[in-house]
């Protein structure tokens, strides 16, 4: 029994069975969704417990089938294999990925019409999802990563709310933009790189990742600049490839799809895009353009570092300034997910653990938020935070954990996020004395970030939760706002323990990655510096 | 051969079955011929054989796409129940003129010689001039047939006269004399190669030779156009290529570049074009213009696997106008005309055909795990082993604009709302072919070693 096959194709399974069941049967549609996102999330318990943390800078639970093989006459032989794996670094994310899609199989309660289409696509993306995070063949990956697309494009186009259309068009073109290059630079690796056994062409990433398979000569060889174009090659795969998983994180000033996006997608696809499809991007960035081109990346390093620090002020500044509530969490992850570049970019074990670490921890707190404001969308259809005051005293259970999730999420100890940040802030920090890649205002400047999330986060929680109850709606929304119902405990509580237990215990969390990722990122850094030394690219991009 | 032959005789026979007005029998008649046909053509596979004093070869590429436009006029017979009884009391004609067509086709992916080819493509055109005007009393039909056999007499006069002037350089036309005859670098000979390339570029609409390809296909009935978007262009592409394949293949630097400058201005022309278009029909028009670009992009690898990209891509997009032409028939027919409004609201009353054209749009747009996007990936793929980056850049950007267009159906389909519309009736032919269609996109979509392995 292969659990990362099952983890991505059961899915599928039950996907042709809602596909087959008639439409009377529709109320068991989201029972169905449900029970395989639990099952899910059983099989990530397995991987979980089953996953070797001591040795575990190598890849586990392997899969590997031949799936597209043909010759090419004179170019030789074509090779595409269906494989799979998981290390340190996909593992934690692809734990998080069940993990949210049960609670946005519970938050698809709120889903009425059309419910055959709705459960079907979602369960597609599912599977998608879970496939990105575990393929190892390039191309593989690719078809996953475009397949996650048009269900998302659908649920929001759809099920989404008044300007649905021009959101999910925008959603669509924006990544799709990024990954059709992407499929250029995958076509010149595939190009670049032999399998050392049998000497083939391959899409396979781990042979990606060797610079020893690299063709002496090719396009991507590390060992003499080629040029596309007129600029050097390998530091234009890098860029093609990190734009396009950029679009995805997003990075400013890439990121204009999310708000809209985020605004128009129903509560469950909010969910999954903040949770599971920012941290596809990320997951990117460090798994392919670190670990195929990490000579470029060191290259781009400072440019990187400082992406990210213009995405935390320029997220936070602009969740300052919003009114809609969805918008303000839109904005946030933004921000939020500005740390993971910064960790990313400093290019030591610190930073990147905690880059990883946040990745995670931004996957449950935007859970918990995206829902919170589900809940409150759902009963008044506004969220308008001038329209609301007084919350505390109306909903006391539904304040107590948007407390949590607000704390939570500007970095209070004791939960995820503070710890994430603090070892991002710390890896960042070090950066100039370790390997003087990022300087040291960087990291200050992102505790910048801190700072102004907890003034946005504070200030809603003082706009709409404190105060004398009043709502724009007056007697009538009283009535309708109610407090939480069983099934929203059922999300939020696992949700907000969750992030409680990996601030307390971050070993649980650091055990899975620490040793794969220290490994990955010494690797990385000795790799890059030696064919950055010995291509000697003229100018150095660091002002 | 023998599945030229028993085309040829099919149409005849057919044209007897209407003389002598046994009008039920058309269909299976003429679908038992072509799938014997196609059996027979089956058989000819690596015998490699040569026919009347080489003038024509039947290799495996004469083989594969011989099939493949076998078959496609095959799924075109399944939607045509009860199609042209509308048109017109003459049934037998179509299928004749049909079945003539593919005899044309079949020549022209099998000639070992330019007057063959030149023989081919006559025949294959002129019972389109008729197809195209077929409803006489329509001006839209009569100005399509009258447009397009203005140009293709044009068209044909260039190729004429290219032939004769590459007959004037080599003394031959038998494609291998010409491949050995080390004329390539006489002025005669070059002018001969820019003349054909004109020529067969007015065949398969290539920017600047396609502005007919709009109005005769909207004039033409849906099914026409159908078969002119796949068999024709199927047919046209592969003559174009084994020409240069078998013929000028030494002579590609010279010839490279037109055919790289003609390959950027057709994808821009038709997908721009194709952003402002609000009528179905003439949107799949112009994309089929744009589709011209893409395979242009594997003629210019010559030699790299490039005969397998044309195969893979063509089969991908024939399987894919099959669908989008057979459901603009079906909504046209049933809502008055093809604009994009009409498609509103297609998702509730059909969802079957509202999958069916997502599929079709998503293959024709090329996105993954359909058979489109191993077409347009493997096609990219040998254009850049051959270092074409900049034209493959170019055709991504390109991919993009379809995908913008493509999708406009999409978002009428399933994100717009019709009120009165009411479900369109599907008979049992349309079904059929449609999920055949259905199932193979999806199967040389997931297992592209299929198709991809065949030459």
């Amino acid at each position: 029994m292969s659990w990362i096959s099952t983890i991505i194709f059961l899915p599928v399974v039950f996907l042709v069975i809602i596909l087959l069941l008639p439409s009377r049967f529709r109320e068991w549609y989201r029972y169905i969704t449900l029970g395989t996102a639990i099952l899910q999330a059983g099989i990530a318990c397995i991987i979980y417990l089953r996953f070797d943390q001591a040795g575990s800078d190598g890849f586990q639970f392997l899969e590997k089938v031949p799936w597209i093989h043909l010759s090419l006459g004179n170019l030789g032989r074509l090779e595409i294999d269906y494989f799979l794996g998981v290390d340190g670094l996909s593992a934690p994310l692809l734990i998080l990925s069940a993990v949210v899609m049960v609670a946005a199989a519970i938050s698809s309660w709120e889903i009425k019409e059309n419910m055959k289409g709705y459960f079907a696509l979602f369960l597609l993306m599912d599977a998608a999802i879970m496939g990105v995070f575990c393929a190892l063949d390039f191309f593989l990956f690719y078809v996953f990563y475009e397949l996650m697309l048009l269900p998302l494009y659908f649920l929001i186009g759809m099920w989404g709310g008044p300007r649905r259309e021009y959101a999910a068009l925008k959603f669509f073109l924006y990544t799709l933009f990024g990954s059709v290059f992407m499929l250029l630079v995958i076509v010149g690796l595939y190009f670049s790189v032999t399998d050392p056994v049998s000497g083939a062409y391959t899409f396979n990433m781990l042979h990606m990742m060797d610079a020893a398979n690299f063709v002496p000569g090719a396009v991507f060889s590390p060992e003499v600049v080629q040029t596309i174009l007129g600029v050097p090659a390998r530091l234009l795969g890098f860029a093609v490839i990190f734009i396009a998983f950029a679009i995805k994180v997003p990075v400013v000033p890439l990121h204009t799809w999310l708000p809209d996006a985020h605004v128009e997608a129903p509560t469950p696809i909010s969910i999954i895009l903040a949770g599971l499809l920012l941290k596809i991007g990320g997951y990117g960035i460090l798994r392919i353009c670190f670990g195929i081109f990490p000579d470029s990346a060191l290259y781009f390093s400072w440019f990187i570092g400082m992406l990210g620090v213009i995405s935390i002020l320029y997220g936070a500044l602009n969740a300052l300034a919003m009114k809609d509530l969805k918008k303000l969490i839109a904005y946030s992850s933004v921000s939020h997910m500005g740390f993971v570049l910064l960790g990313f970019a400093s290019f030591t074990t610190e930073g990147t653990s905690g880059a990883l670490l946040q990745m995670v921890s931004h996957g449950i707190l935007s859970t918990m938020l995206f829902f919170l404001v589900g809940v409150l969308y759902n009963r008044v259809h506004d969220r308008f935070i001038p329209n609301f005051r007084g919350l505390a005293s109306h909903m006391p259970h539904y304040t107590a954990f948007v407390m949590v999730a607000f704390f939570a999420s500007l970095g209070l100890p004791g939960f995820s996020a503070f710890i994430a940040e603090a070892f991002t802030l710390i890896g960042t920090f070090n950066s100039q004395s370790v390997n003087g890649l990022l300087p040291r205002w960087m990291a200050i400047a992102g505790s910048l970030g801190i700072l102004l999330s907890a003034a946005y986060f504070l200030w809603t929680l003082q706009r709409m939760f404190f105060g004398t109850t009043r709502f724009r709606g007056g007697e009538a929304w009283s009535k309708q706002l109610i407090d939480l119902r069983p099934h929203e405990w059922a999300v939020l509580l696992p949700m907000a323990l969750l992030t409680l237990m990996l601030g307390i215990f971050p070993s649980l969390f650091f055990d899975l990655s620490n040793s794969a990722l220290a490994n990955m990122v010494q690797e990385l850094f000795e790799t890059g510096k030696r064919h950055l030394d010995s291509l000697q690219y003229t100018n150095n991009l660091r002002f | 051969m023998t599945s030229l032959i028993i085309v040829s005789v099919l149409a005849v026979a057919v044209l007897y079955l209407g003389l002598f007005k046994y009008k039920t029998a058309l269909l299976p008649v003429s679908v038992t011929g072509l799938l014997a046909a196609a059996a027979m053509a089956a058989m000819d596979w690596d015998l490699e054989k040569m026919y009347f004093s080489e003038m024509m070869l039947f290799d495996n590429y004469a083989v594969a796409f011989s099939i493949l436009l076998i078959l496609t006029t095959l799924l075109i017979f399944g939607l045509s129940r009860n199609y042209f009884e509308k048109i017109s009391n003459n049934v037998a004609e179509y299928y004749a003129l049909m079945l003539f067509a593919l005899a044309g086709g079949v020549v022209m992916v099998s000639f070992h010689n330019l007057a063959m080819l030149f023989i081919g493509i006559e025949i294959l055109s002129i019972s389109l001039y008729v197809l195209a005007g077929i409803r006489r009393k329509d001006p839209a039909s009569n100005e399509a047939s009258l447009k397009y056999f203005l140009m293709g007499a044009f068209a044909t006069g260039f190729l004429l006269f290219g032939t004769a002037l590459i007959y004037g350089a080599t003394g031959s036309f038998n494609l291998a004399a010409i491949a050995s005859s080390g004329a390539f670098e006489s002025a005669l000979f070059r002018a001969g190669v820019l003349l054909m390339m004109v020529g067969l570029s007015f065949k398969v609409s290539v920017a600047p030779f396609h502005t007919w390809t709009p109005d005769v296909y909207e004039g033409s009935p849906g099914l026409i156009a159908m078969f002119m978007a796949t068999v024709v262009k199927t047919a046209g592409f592969a003559a174009f290529l084994r020409l240069f394949l078998m013929a000028f293949a030494e002579a590609s630097a010279f010839w490279a570049i037109t055919v790289a400058i003609l390959c950027i201005l057709t994808l821009f022309a038709g997908n721009i074009t194709a952003v402002f278009q609000d009528r179905f029909k003439r949107l799949l028009a112009w994309s089929s213009v744009s589709h011209a670009g893409y395979l242009l992009l594997a003629i210019l690898a010559v030699g790299f696997s490039a005969s397998s990209a044309v195969l893979v891509y063509t089969i991908a997009y024939s399987l894919a106008s099959v669908a989008a032409f057979g459901i603009m028939i079906l909504v046209s027919r049933a809502r008055g005309n093809d604009h994009l409004d009409s498609f509103n609201g297609l998702a509730r009353t059909n969802p079957f055909l509202a999958f069916t054209l997502t599929l079709a749009v998503c293959s024709l747009a090329g996105i993954p795990l359909t058979a489109g996007f191993f077409g347009k990936f493997y096609v990219f793929k040998v254009a850049l082993a051959q270092g074409y980056t900049w034209l493959v850049v170019l055709a991504v950007i390109n991919a993009m604009i379809g995908i913008y267009y493509y999708f406009k159906v999409i978002i009428a389909m399933y994100m717009k709302e019709n009120a009165n519309a009411v479900a369109i009736q599907l008979n049992p032919g349309f079904r059929l072919v449609l999920s055949i269609v259905v199932f193979l996109i999806f199967l040389f979509g997931i297992f592209p070693g299929l198709i991809a392995n065949i030459l």
